[in-house]
């Protein structure tokens, strides 16, 4: 039997490191506490430590992980100890992407173009609301990647700044 | 009876009605835009017939299309649900003209409470109350003063032909008319070309009660008691119960009582819903007609659960001219039901509404409990259609027992993909204003951003999230492989 694995758990800007044990046991957080994990119907999980017991449902990838407990629901980046984060990860928490599937109702900016932070690059529409997207830090437009009426999903990079 | 109904609408109302027309025996069509082929809706209809692409505009707002659909299949009658063409007096008149029943209100009715104007001063003269105000004809400084006076303070001096809030000062006492008048005035010239000002009694802390009605073509016209939908933000309902907290049996019997003759004095017939500001509580509280909405609502099931009627069902009978199948004294308001909208929004960043997959769904089951939802997992939210998916409606045999009932379910509801409201509205269920019946229509407004923070996952979550199947194989597949992820494109935000 291999030893322990290691996992770093990340919801949005919070890292939990999680240990599975040899036992199979469950530990989350240093020095954390320690949980037993069951597997019920598909994408059900039980969980429990002490006299405490979760009814935890799962989905998604491990890089896009979804669960859900007692009312509350995240998507979390789960990933073994020592493994680079995914482009994909990164790319989205690069925060120039689309956050949600939208239209590109307008491109403020060409390549070449000087920014400041806070700048808005472009403005998507979705579900009849306007979504300014803006520049998180100075630089210059290296590449951009959309133009207006197109329907872009989450994900890719629709500018970049150099 | 009806024999065959064309259903023009999408989600969660559209099985709503297809279901009610299959326990009815007629035959059911349902209409879609590419972004909804097989939907639930589709699945659950009889026949479907495509109408265009995803845009509204091309598909659930395009009337002609949807007439042409019920001609090519043979439809009797169009139930137009909410939202879409449900209050477009030409789409229902379209209707009639190709001669089709539409399932909703005659389209004069539909146009005069269509116009804000005419419907308060039609409601005036039926003796509905309506806020105290006036446009004056004559626009000078000492007339506004007057009809100020007339109206009362706190009052509001508007823009008549704005919105928006442009045009628009709050003034508290005689001493601000002089300096709001000019300043509203001037605002109003530069924003819409018109300073033409109305003059408007400010109604402090309102609730928002309506009231259910329905008429026949036979005369009758009866209510079916009130929703309390004070729990919204930015006049988006969010919570709505039946019986309000602030009603007593007497406002009741008074609002009822106006909420007929509101529809009677437009000729009403089918369901209706009339909405009241309420200012104060008990019997000494005042209520003013705000607007009638000439469709079936969304929280309509709260008076389905009060009043033990099928309102749907009643809408295709009244629509195939029998009578009501209730009189006034049938009806009673018996427990309490609370319905909750589950929506694809992100609360913490201001309810931007969100799209994606739903990757799980796991609806609550529990006794008193319904849950109308327009999806199924695996299901798209699209950013082409309103973000709701789901309602629950709550009903026990007191207030205290359908908000403990409302609470777990939807503690129980699991929906993965997608940032969703639920935290939230446990948030608001839990606050004290609302256990106690407190809320008014700004609540939300000035408590919301409390209510609406993250709700932290508890531990046992990640280790739940470690444990799921695909993890070890995941991580010994390596990046590359994840690159091409089939997920890729599927995830929703998370930013």
């Amino acid at each position: 039997m291999a030893g322990t694995q290691r996992f770093i758990v990340r919801q949005g800007d919070v890292a939990t490191p999680v240990e599975v044990l040899t036992d199979g046991r469950v530990r989350v957080g240093e020095p954390g506490d320690v949980f037993a994990v069951t597997a019920g119907a598909p994408g059900w999980y039980v969980v429990t430590s002490g006299a405490r017991t979760w009814r935890v449902a799962v989905a998604g990838p491990p890089d896009a992980r979804w669960v859900g407990a007692e009312g509350a629901s995240a998507c979390v980046d789960v990933q073994a100890e020592g493994q680079a984060r995914s482009a994909r990860t990164r790319a989205v928490h690069g925060a120039l992407a689309a956050p949600m599937p939208g239209t590109v109702i307008d491109v403020a900016v060409g390549v070449g173009q000087q920014v400041r932070a806070g700048d808005i690059l472009l403005t998507l529409e979705a579900m009849k609301m306007e979504l300014p997207i803006r520049a998180p830090r100075d630089g210059i437009v290296s590449a951009v990647r959309c133009v207006p009426g197109e329907l872009v999903q989450p994900g890719p990079p629709l500018i970049e700044i150099t | 009876m009806i024999r065959t109904v064309l259903v023009a609408n999408r989600g969660e109302v559209a099985l709503r009605i297809l279901r009610a027309c299959g326990e009815l025996g007629i035959d059911t069509i349902a209409v879609y835009s590419d972004a909804d082929a097989g939907a639930p809706h589709v699945l659950a209809a009889g026949r479907a017939v495509r109408i265009g692409p995803s845009p509204p505009a091309e598909s659930y707002l395009a009337g002609d299309r949807i007439i042409d659909a019920a001609r090519a299949t043979g439809a009797e009658a169009i139930h137009p649900g909410y939202g879409f063409l449900a209050e477009n007096a030409a789409f229902a008149s379209a209707c009639q003209d190709a001669g089709l029943i539409f399932i909703g209100p005659p389209p004069a009715a539909i146009a005069a409470m269509g116009s804000k104007i005419s419907a308060r001063s039609l409601m005036e003269g039926a003796g509905v109350p309506v806020v105290p105000g006036e446009t004056p004809a004559d626009q000078s400084d000492a007339a506004i003063a007057a009809a100020a006076r007339r109206a009362g303070f706190p009052l509001l001096v508007k823009a008549s032909a704005g919105g928006g809030g442009k045009g628009m000062r709050l003034v508290r006492g005689e001493a601000e008319l002089a300096g709001a008048v000019s300043g509203a005035r001037h605002e109003a010239k530069t924003a819409f070309g018109d300073g033409t000002l109305y003059v408007e009694r400010l109604v402090s802390k309102p609730r928002h009660v309506e009231i259910q009605v329905f008429a026949d073509a036979h005369g009758h016209a009866v209510h079916l008691f009130e929703r309390d939908c004070s729990t919204q933000r930015r006049h988006q309902k969010v919570i709505e119960e039946s019986p309000s907290p602030a009603l007593t049996p007497g406002l009741r019997a008074r609002m009822g009582g106006a909420a007929v003759a509101a529809a009677r004095a437009v000729g009403y017939r089918n369901a209706g819903t009339v909405e009241f500001l309420l200012e104060g509580a008990g019997e000494n509280a005042r209520f003013y007609f705000l607007e009638m909405n000439t469709r079936l609502q969304v929280e309509h099931p709260v008076t389905e659960a009060v009043a033990g009627v099928d309102l749907v069902h009643a809408q295709l009978r009244v629509a195939a001219g029998d009578a009501l199948p209730w009189t006034q004294a049938d009806l009673r308001q018996r427990g309490h039901a609370i319905e909750c909208r589950v929506y694809a929004e992100d609360p913490s960043a201001g309810y931007l509404p969100q799209a994606g997959r739903i990757l799980l769904y796991r609806p609550p089951e529990r006794p008193g409990i319904r849950v109308d939802a327009g999806v199924v997992e695996g299901s798209d939210v699209s950013v082409h259609y309103d973000p709701m998916m789901a309602k629950v409606i709550a009903h026990a045999e007191t207030r205290d027992a359908a908000i403990d009932r409302m609470r777990a379910a939807l503690a129980e509801f699991r929906i993965l993909g997608l940032p969703t409201n639920i935290p939230f509205l446990l948030a608001v269920l839990d606050s004290p204003a609302f256990r106690a019946g407190r809320v008014d229509t700004a609540f939300l407004d000035e408590a919301g951003s409390g209510l609406a923070a993250p709700v932290p996952l508890p531990a046992a979550a990640l280790a739940a999230a470690v444990a799921h199947a695909e993890t070890a194989r995941a991580a010994s597949a390596g990046r590359e492989e994840s690159g091409r992820d089939p997920w890729a494109a599927l995830s929703g935000w998370r930013g």
